[in-house]
């Protein structure tokens, strides 16, 4: 028993540094944040602003369809991925996973230098007739940050993806094909209940970070469209006076990611259970 | 219906890798209705890529595969209507032990309550019944197999193909199974390809065995013909146990032999002509040391190992007239083995004409 307590007491003598650094640039901003949000009025005034209101309604429907088109492209890609020798995916891997290494703002410069005013693209399509201010246009409208979000969310779909797809036992499919099914009718009966946690754990994922993200949608739309990151970014950056109301968005923000989040958490789990079981 | 494969050629595209296994060259085959017919043969001999191209698997180059007498080129694997249990039984681990088998059925637009009472059938005959609610992983590998064979064969399939399938299950269950499939098949009257690699298995489930090599056919024939008279050294040697000695035709009943001259029944062969002749280890006679001194192919010598076996015992003879003797112990020379129940101190053997078979052998490379 004492020998017990003496390890317990060493180990957190050893872990004190980690939760030292956890406490202090982590659980107390967050806390602080939480208490702000919750003192006075902020969180009511939060769900009286039509303003924000609307920024939350367009933060959701940009995480939910951006999240969505992701994971289809994602899944797509990595079910012929999944079909390549080793070699040749690991290689293919290498140059999906790049963009996960750019920042937002790299990425909305690379959109604008293609698809932008005097985009590279934009200039080709005018020589074919199309208007350039339309083509624009479409960039910086919120279907053209669905565009740029699925750039950079899809690899992420695709990582978690892959190793599910590579490690599936095709003999399954097989089987089901000798007993007298199509391709597209074993795929969907024998493989894709079997996958469906994982992809939906992806969705989750992605969705969550098309929520609340912001520096690509800062660059392309600016204050253009109302999504609750921007709106977060100047209640912060320029105004900076209300910042009881920024808190009560940032728990909201917060709250929002952290269910999606979770939703992935247990479908993620729930799909592990069932495979150590097997 | 049958199984019919006429000069078969494949090969694997070389980027496919090298654990994909060997191709096929000329390959004939015929499976009569009703008939089991095992494939056996090392590993990477074309087995399995013969049961992936009759599966529909993958496409042959060469050559013609009819099932029922229906050509099967361009008729895909879901279309060939063919029961096929798989190495690792490839059952759905999120269907249940009945959904699983009555998923055939299923694809076949059977409504559900009908599909349900004939997986129900199906799984009372293979034991399955208190068993239909569990998912796979909640089996054992005897009874994932036995779902794996219900599921083959709920759907009345044209012929069965089974792909190693008791190669993941312990050698008490195996011998199991092998009747259990056995029976299964024969109440369905089904053409069955049984891929394996253990002969023991083929030779005793099978009316026929078909011995694979590099590709090629070497042999197929009933089991006894098999075992009592192998195409060649290789069959020889792979099919049950064997003495293959090398051998020089000296007489038209006999041929010298690193263990000395050996009298066989009258064979036609030419003299001078090199064969391998072929013993089997129960064929050789354990006798007393003075016993029947006069008996044609009687060595003396001594036991050089011993394995005890249960109901057998397998012993090398090594013949004191062979090789130098140094120290009372023979030195080179090949010995004899032998299979006996005694458990007495041996001294002589004796091999009878009869049992030395002389193999005429293309492929004497092994």
């Amino acid at each position: 028993m004492r020998h017990a307590t003496a390890t317990t007491a060493r180990n957190l003598g050893l872990a004190a540094p980690g939760l030292l650094v956890l406490g202090i640039f982590f659980l107390l901003p967050l806390a602080t944040v939480v208490v702000s949000a919750f003192s006075g009025d902020a969180m009511r005034r939060f769900f009286a602003s039509a303003e924000l209101l609307d920024a939350l309604v367009n933060s959701t429907w940009l995480g939910l369809i951006a999240g969505l088109v992701a994971v289809v492209l994602g899944t797509v890609v990595a079910l012929h991925l999944a079909r390549l020798p080793p070699g040749r995916r690991a290689l293919v891997q290498v140059a999906i996973a790049l963009p996960l290494t750019f920042s937002g703002l790299i990425i909305a410069y690379g959109f604008i230098l293609v698809l932008g005013r005097a985009g590279f693209v934009t200039l080709l399509l005018a020589k074919l007739g199309a208007d350039p201010a339309t083509v624009a246009q479409f960039l910086y409208s919120r279907w053209g940050l669905v565009l740029a979000y699925t750039y950079y969310l899809s690899p992420r779909v695709i990582l978690m993806l892959l190793p599910v797809f590579a490690n599936f036992d095709v003999r399954q499919i097989e089987a089901a094909e000798s007993m007298g099914a199509s391709h597209p009718r074993a795929l969907l009966d024998v493989m894709a209940p079997q996958v469906a946690p994982t992809v939906f754990a992806a969705f989750a994922l992605v969705a969550a970070v098309a929520f609340g993200t912001y520096g690509t949608a800062l660059a392309l739309v600016g204050s253009q469209i109302n999504i609750l990151p921007l709106r977060l970014y100047s209640m912060v950056a320029d105004a900076g006076s209300d910042f009881p109301l920024a808190a009560a968005s940032s728990v909201v923000l917060l709250a929002v990611c952290s269910l999606l989040m979770s939703v992935a958490e247990i479908a993620a789990a729930r799909s592990e259970a069932r495979h150590v079981s097997a | 219906m049958s199984i019919q494969v006429e000069s078969l050629g494949f090969h694997y595209a070389p980027s496919h890798g090298a654990k994909q296994g060997a191709g096929l060259e000329g390959i004939s085959l015929d499976i009569a209705p009703g008939e089991f017919c095992a494939v056996i043969g090392p590993s990477g001999c074309g087995k399995s890529t013969l049961l992936r191209l009759i599966a529909g698997f993958l496409s042959p180059e060469k050559g013609r595969i009819r099932i029922g007498g229906e050509d099967m080129a361009g008729v895909p694997a879901r279309r060939r209507n063919l029961g096929i249990v798989f190495q690792n039984y490839a059952l759905f681990p999120h269907m249940s032990v009945l959904e699983n088998i009555a998923y055939p059925l299923k694809l076949r637009g059977v409504p559900r309550a009908e599909r349900h009472r004939r997986a129900g059938e199906a799984a009372e005959r293979t034991r399955l019944s208190d068993l239909a609610d569990r998912l796979p992983s909640q089996l054992s590998g005897g009874q994932q197999q036995r779902v794996a064979l219900a599921r083959a064969l709920v759907f009345a399939p044209r012929a069965l193909l089974l792909d190693e399938p008791l190669s993941a299950l312990d050698a008490a269950h195996r011998a199991a199974m092998r009747d259990e499939i056995r029976a299964v098949q024969r109440e369905h009257g089904i053409a069955t390809l049984h891929v394996t690699h253990d002969q023991e298995e083929a030779l005793s489930i099978a009316d026929r065995v078909a011995v694979m090599r590099g590709g090629r056919l070497l042999q197929h024939a009933t089991p006894h013909e098999l075992y009592d008279h192998p195409a060649d050294r290789f069959v020889a040697g792979f099919v049950g146990h064997a003495n293959l000695l090398a051998a020089k035709v000296t007489a038209p009943d006999e041929v010298s032999t690193p263990v000395g001259p050996l009298r066989t029944a009258p064979h036609g062969q030419p003299l001078g002509a090199t064969l391998t002749a072929m013993i089997r280890p129960e064929a050789v006679r354990v006798l007393a040391a003075d016993a029947e001194p006069d008996l044609p192919n009687r060595f003396a010598g001594h036991v050089s190992r011993d394995r005890f076996l249960g109901s057998l015992r397998r012993f090398d003879f090594s013949v004191a007239a062979v090789g130098k003797t140094m120290g009372g112990k023979t030195v080179g020379g090949e010995p004899i083995v032998g299979e006996t129940s005694s458990r007495e101190a041996i001294t002589a053997i004796a091999i009878p004409p009869a049992a030395v078979h002389l193999l005429t052998d293309p492929s004497s490379t092994s």
